[in-house]
């Protein structure tokens, strides 16, 4: 009789484990995404380093204009590269928020009953164990159940206009740095493309063959970064849409 | 604040200037392939080339220079909603700091519930291992 007893409240209790909702689940899935903002840093760092490569392609005159076009975009990436730390930090927070251990206190209940049942001569039976470790979990789920989604909501609906500017802001600087990059390739390939043809073929010979597999190295170098600018941008419109579904399906306040 | 029209504004500027660059990048390469009346290649002098493509390089800095005006302009004034975000993520830390201690707490009831079971069983070999636990966890909290 006791053990069936046990093995009805076992079952009771083994039921009441579900983990949290589809939803939470959709935070999760969202909050991993962050690491995906790791293709705008790296894009960030290679226009923040403009200068160095072009640097040798380039005649004193031009130079000189570049340098100082440097050290106005030096400053100005210390800022650009500031833009995905607020938000990877708050997607993260967000995904920990709706962590499906977090609020999940069955180690603890189980702990509870575990050290009671080591002591079975003291009058505390199975019975009354089971009965306290399901108030206990009652009285767990019940607390942390809608306070788990009641804190992400409020995250969501407080962060939702900023995360959208910064992401916003973010897909601007990508085409920017793209475009930027494109005329770097202009400049470098084109002074090869527009000076190899002065080359002596038999004198320069040497020179030819360095400058040609120079041009070839850089364009396959900008075709690289071609694809780069493609998958950071789809990684922000990936995000910016898991986000606008997540804002969708909040509940009304 | 962020203004996107004057941000769009210098982007349509930057984008015509590196267009004419293009342009003039096509003209050049197609003049140094047209041979000269007496059929030398290229069809221009290495100093003229040079002279246009420096006009080219000049563009594409401009360009170059608007596009970063462009980015300034996007990402400035967005100070407050970063500082929002890193604060909401900030006050997740701590809701999270209180629900482990919940659970601590839990953890310590459950302790302390063995060492009341071992008390009650009048046993103090099994008293003694139950209160050292117990100890144990009251100074980690």
């Amino acid at each position: 009789m006791r053990r069936l007893y046990l093995m009805l409240s076992t079952l009771v209790l083994l039921s009441g484990c579900a983990s949290s909702t589809p939803r939470m689940a959709e935070v999760r899935a969202f909050a991993a995404d962050a690491p995906k903002l790791g293709a705008y840093h790296e894009l960030t760092e290679r226009y923040r380093h403009t200068y160095q490569r072009q640097q040798p392609f380039m005649y004193p005159a031009a130079d000189s204009r570049e340098q100082q076009l440097d050290a106005r975009r030096q400053q100005a990436c210390d800022d650009f590269v500031k833009l995905q730390y607020g938000l990877q930090a708050y997607m993260q927070a967000l995904g920990a928020l709706a962590g499906d251990s977090q609020y999940d206190l069955e180690d603890q209940v189980k702990s509870l009953s575990t050290g009671i049942k080591a002591w079975p001569d003291t009058g505390l039976e199975d019975r009354h164990v089971n009965a306290y470790a399901g108030l206990v979990r009652l009285a767990a789920r019940a607390f942390t159940g809608p306070l788990q989604e009641n804190t992400v909501d409020t995250m969501l609906r407080e962060g939702q206009q900023s995360m959208q500017q910064v992401l916003d802001a973010m897909r601007t600087l990508l085409r920017l740095y793209s475009k930027s990059s494109d005329n770097e390739e202009d400049l470098v390939i084109g002074m090869l493309e527009s000076e190899i043809p002065f080359l002596d073929t038999t004198r320069d010979r040497l020179l030819l063959a360095l400058a040609r597999s120079r041009q070839q190295e850089k364009e396959a170098e900008f075709r690289l970064i071609g694809l780069r600018f493609t998958l950071a941008r789809k990684n922000l419109d990936l995000i910016a849409q898991r986000h606008r579904a997540l804002l969708q399906n909040l509940p009304a306040e | 604040m962020a203004d996107p029209q004057q941000q769009a504004r210098l982007e349509a500027l930057a984008d015509s200037l590196s267009a004419c660059a293009d342009a003039l990048h096509q003209r050049l390469m197609r003049a140094l392939r047209k041979s000269t009346p007496d059929g030398a290649l290229p069809g221009i002098s290495q100093r003229v080339a040079q002279a246009l493509f420096e006009q080219e390089v000049q563009l594409r800095q401009r360009a170059n220079s608007l596009y970063l005006d462009a980015a300034m302009q996007a990402a400035g004034g967005l100070q407050a909603q970063q500082q929002q975000l890193a604060e909401l993520a900030a006050r997740a830390e701590l809701i999270i700091a209180r629900i482990d201690r919940a659970k601590d707490l839990l953890d310590l009831a459950g302790e302390l519930i063995g060492a009341g079971a071992a008390i009650a069983s009048g046993r103090p070999e099994r008293m003694l291992p139950s209160l050292e636990k117990l100890k144990h966890h009251i100074e980690a909290l």
